[in-house]
């Protein structure tokens, strides 16, 4: 009895994740589809599932002709420049307040304040902060965009973090410098190898909000030598003209590069994932 | 205590190796180089083929930095209010020019060596003057000398077309207008007018031509609201109940590109279209289906007993934050040129000389460049010069589409609208009832 | 890496001997890493200020009080967003947030495969990393009448033909959905990495004891994710109120006013009507109230563990 059953819930988990698969992967495939249309597909009067013709002058008119190469090569930049200092900030911030005896009052107030940052709706600092990357001579750079998407992403990366780190007991490090250990051995040799599935889950989050981020780089930029790539996108889309599978080309480019760099760092996400918190009981 | 060190270390460097690697705005002196900020899209594409022959002939490279339009206007607002110097000439749609000189953002260029040519429009030169040399002056304004702010580099009026296939007469009036459309409408194969009915922008600009040559307006001689006269109710009331009653299946969601996309495959008869979206859309030989079957006029005549097109010129103008300021006033002296225009039309610009919009040798190409050069000459008129009127337009769009999509009736919406303009308007410190 | 069993009277005495000679040093490391919180503080509130003293300023640079906080509360456009909002995120958030933990919950359990796990996991960071405006048209493409995709495929052509994006209901359904796609992974993915941190011998003990699937995830798992439930909850929240690029793109704000949300709302204020000092002070007061929101739901749903 308990096989049948077994195997009737197996065919419609699978059926039910299949489902859902197809449901996200959808927008997906029409993504790729329109990038490889041509003009006279885009303005076929029934559109159609698949490219009639495929062809990818797109991804050549927006790699080369459009120029938008070095806006992705700035993104990269901002990308992993910024994650690597958000997570170097989360880790300085939230160590104190997880493995140290921080008051709870402290911790609630670091806590609440990173929420409080994120609840700010964007477009109301938008000139405050252009002004104080003008003022201070970083207008059109790509370290304003570092450090505004370190700190916007600063929030989510300490709750993050946190919450990871608070899942490892005390009691482990504790040994190790009741042992004799320096705080910092301790950190490197026993959290740190312990808190990589935080890490790289932060990572991940991290790198792909500014990877997608706009509003910021367009107004902070002026200029291809510092905008970002998703600036560029957006310039795509005007008033008058179709060119929907520019667009998308630029969108399915967007996608494929942090796919890229999670494939090549892939033993790194396995081992982050299923490296489970060994517990003492 | 060893993070922190890394810290100090990376934050210098990443600094440090990105000012590097940056290039330095063009100082003072001799310019060698000019920032322009463009609005992407058709609108900029001669300018585009122009920058090389520029820097042929003067030896001064064109960087043109590009945005669309709702973007490319906050960026303008955001680099005016902080003064910034990065861009020595600007793009302005002209509905943007009260808000820039209102603001004494723009340079005058009459002393950087810019007269009127008589070769152009003369409306082209009104456009570009502020305070407005016709029309109600914003009450700050009215003390200020006459400047010339900004000069047309895309001669732009709103024009009509229709297929002359399928209705060999050109229609004289909105009446014939919607005649023809009731005669030929089949839902779902052919549309009998094409709205361009999304949101704020677009279906304003579709509308203020309808609503003029219908005897209406938004505002009168002295900056009273009237758009909830009865002229005025009956042209929303034309739209949104007659020609939405032969229109495509969703106006409320169709902007400018879905439009040109019907009538290039022939599913629509009529609507009003701008200069920029004939070649590269309802016309471009690669998408057709319509080729030698679409005529141009001017906007047909209405209650009013004229047909008022509306001009959307774009205008150079040169921000007085720039550092090379006589280098960006020269390049729209060359801009002017003859020369200079009849190549900027042979790569789909849209010139303003009148000789050249007549020129024989473009007119098999651009078969509505006569058109345009009379629409310039009538003169066409232009949205309501105050530095409020993105909000404005903002409102009347948003009710215009309500009505459009069934959420108000059109009465509803004139009064509605009207009432939030006149607080606006109050607001702002004008004299408006 | 497992610590060395030792007596537990041992520890404890050799832990309390051990502390004062630490406290020192501990003082010491907090003294050190603090500034990296004050300076980011600092520089991360810098501009929250600015956007106050903007909202309590007139555009040529006097104070006015509160002026403009009584113009952008007096506008019945204000409320008619907020109910729009609300109303958006009451679809969203509880699909995204079941959903994400729901499909978690699923992968975790019968996905066996770690290639599988890990290739699952990559493929969830898509939705969020590409470009918003990419999105907007996408979908566009997809919900438009006319030019899009799915009213071709439920085979609903010509004039009667469900307009997803003019239609009031309708159009709210579609940018919610736009929003279901893109931020379920992100539930996804950090729940997921959740439950890889659920230590492995209480779920086997739990088994043992012949714990059915759910008892297992109420009493063993969901105590782990609580922390980060509430996380994604407030974040969300905190987003929806931003939600932006792609409901430009796919309605800009209509029909009518059906779908201009907040963020969409303050953006008409700040660069449409250009009166920056009200959007900074619509700013201020959405801030205020969601921080405000957020303690009290914190006092009954604290997320922290005891």
């Amino acid at each position: 009895m308990r096989r049948r059953s077994r195997g009737i819930t197996k065919i419609a988990t699978t059926l039910l994740l299949a489902g859902i698969a197809f449901l996200f992967a959808f927008p997906l495939f029409y993504l790729v589809a329109t990038s490889l249309k041509t003009k006279a597909d885009l303005f076929a009067p029934v559109p159609s599932l698949f490219p009639p013709a495929p062809t990818i002058d797109p991804y050549i008119s927006v790699l080369f002709t459009r120029g938008f190469g070095g806006l992705l090569v700035n993104s990269i930049i901002v990308g992993v420049s910024a994650t690597i200092l958000s997570i170097l900030l989360a880790f300085a911030i939230c160590y104190p307040i997880t493995r140290l005896p921080a008051s709870p009052r402290l911790r609630a107030f670091v806590l609440n304040w990173a929420l409080s940052l994120r609840f700010l709706p964007p477009v109301a600092v938008v000139i405050p902060y252009f002004a104080i990357v003008r003022a201070i001579g970083l207008y059109n750079q790509l370290p304003a965009l570092i450090l505004v998407y370190t700190i916007f992403n600063l929030p989510l990366a300490i709750w993050m973090l946190r919450g990871f780190l608070d899942e490892i007991p005390l009691e482990i490090e504790e040994a190790a410098l009741v042992d004799g250990a320096s705080r910092w051995y301790a950190f490197r040799t026993i959290l740190l190898p312990l808190s990589r599935t935080g890490i790289l889950a932060v990572a991940i989050i991290v790198f792909a909000f500014d990877w997608a981020e706009f509003l910021f780089a367009f107004i902070l930029t002026a200029t291809p030598q510092a905008m970002t790539f998703p600036v560029g996108v957006q310039g795509l889309v005007t008033q008058f003209e179709i060119i929907w599978n520019d667009m998308a080309a630029g969108g399915v480019i967007a996608i494929l590069i942090p796919l890229s760099l999670m494939i090549i760092a892939r033993r790194h996400v396995l081992t982050g994932l299923t490296f489970g918190v060994i517990r003492e009981k | 205590m060893k993070l922190r060190k890394w810290l100090a270390i990376i934050i210098p460097i990443a600094l440090v190796a990105s000012a590097c690697s940056s290039t330095s705005t063009s100082s003072g002196g001799t310019a060698t180089k000019l920032t322009i900020a463009a609005v992407q899209g058709v609108e900029d594409a001669g300018l585009k083929a122009l920058a090389p022959m520029y820097k042929a002939q003067k030896g001064v490279t064109i960087e043109i930095v590009e945005a669309p339009y709702d973007d490319l206007y906050s960026k303008l607002v955001n680099a005016f209010k902080a003064n910034d110097a990065t861009y020595d000439l600007i793009m302005m749609d002209d509905p943007w020019m009260p808000k820039f000189g209102t603001d004494g953002s723009l340079s005058d260029l009459g002393p950087l060596g810019i007269a009127p040519d008589p070769d152009v429009a003369q409306v082209v030169w009104d456009v570009g003057t502020w305070p407005p040399p016709r029309g109600p002056v914003p009450p700050s304004e009215t003390s200020k000398p006459k400047q010339l702010l900004g000069v047309t580099i895309v001669g732009n009026v709103e024009m009509f077309m229709y297929r002359s296939d399928l209705t060999p007469t050109a229609p004289a009036s909105y009446d014939d207008v919607l005649a023809n459309a009731k005669a030929q409408n089949k839902p779902g194969e052919l549309a009998g007018y094409i709205i361009r009915g999304k949101a704020t922008n677009p279906v304003v600009a579709d509308f203020l031509p309808i609503l003029w040559s219908q005897g209406g307006d938004v505002f009168d001689e002295n900056w009273n609201v009237v758009l909830d006269n009865d002229a005025s109710k009956a042209a929303i009331s034309f739209l949104v109940n007659d020609l939405k009653g032969v229109a495509q299946t969703d106006p409320g969601n169709t902007d400018a590109s879905d439009r040109d996309k019907i009538m290039a495959n022939g599913q629509g008869l009529q609507s009003s279209v701008w200069p920029g979206e004939i070649n590269t859309a309802v016309l471009d030989p690669a998408v057709t289906k319509v080729a030698g079957k679409v005529t141009f006029i001017p906007i047909p005549a209405g209650k009013s007993g004229k047909g008022v097109g509306m001009m959307g010129n774009w205008l150079l103008g040169v921000p007085k934050a720039s550092k090379n300021q006589q280098a960006a006033a020269d390049f729209i002296k060359w801009m002017l040129q003859k020369d200079t225009q009849m190549t900027y039309a042979q790569n789909n610009g849209i010139p303003s000389r009148t000789s050249v919009l007549k020129d024989a040798s473009l007119t098999t190409a651009n078969p509505y460049f006569p058109v345009l050069a009379d629409a310039l000459q009538a003169p066409p008129n232009w949205r309501p010069r105050t530095d409020q009127w993105n909000a404005v337009e903002t409102i009347i769009g948003t009710h215009l589409n309500k009505a459009l999509t069934g959420g108000e009736t059109a009465d509803q919406a004139a009064t509605g609208a009207a009432a939030e303009i006149r607080t606006l308007m109050k607001g702002a410190g004008y004299p408006t009832k | 890496m497992t610590a060395a069993p030792v007596q537990p009277f041992a520890i404890a005495a050799r832990i309390r001997t051990a502390w004062i000679a630490r406290s020192r040093q501990e003082q010491l490391v907090y003294k050190l890493l603090l500034p990296v919180f004050g300076s980011v503080f600092i520089i991360a509130t810098i501009p929250f200020i600015l956007a106050t003293i903007q909202a309590v300023t007139s555009d040529s640079g006097e104070f006015i009080g509160l002026d403009n906080f009584a113009r952008a509360l007096s506008n019945p456009l204000l409320y008619e967003s907020l109910k729009q909002t609300g109303l958006y995120a009451a679809i969203a958030l509880p699909v995204e947030i079941l959903g994400g933990l729901g499909i978690a919950l699923l992968v975790h359990r019968t996905v066996r495969s770690n290639v599988a796990r890990a290739a699952i996991y990559i493929a969830a960071m898509i939705p969020i990393v590409i470009p918003q405006i990419a999105v907007g048209v996408v979908f566009r493409l997809v919900y438009a009448a006319d030019s899009g995709i799915l009213n071709v495929l439920l085979g609903q052509t010509g004039p009667n033909q469900p307009l997803w994006l003019s239609s009031p209901p309708l159009a709210m359904i579609a940018t919610a959905s736009v929003d279901i796609w893109q931020w379920t992974p992100f539930v996804y993915l950090v729940m997921f990495a959740g439950f890889q941190t659920v230590p492995s011998e209480s779920v086997e003990a739990a088994q043992v004891d012949g714990a059915t699937n759910w008892t297992q995830f109420r009493h063993i798992e969901l105590p782990y994710l609580r922390p980060l439930l509430l996380l994604v909850l407030f974040f969300r929240i905190a987003d929806v109120i931003r939600v932006f690029d792609h409901v430009y793109v796919l309605t800009g704000g209509g029909p009518g006013t059906t779908t201009q949300f907040l963020s969409l709302y303050i953006y008409r204020i700040g660069f449409k009507f250009s009166d920056l000092g009200q959007a900074s002070a619509l700013a201020v007061v959405v801030m205020v109230a969601m921080i405000l929101f957020y303690r009290i739901v914190s006092r009954f749903l604290p997320a922290d563990r005891a």
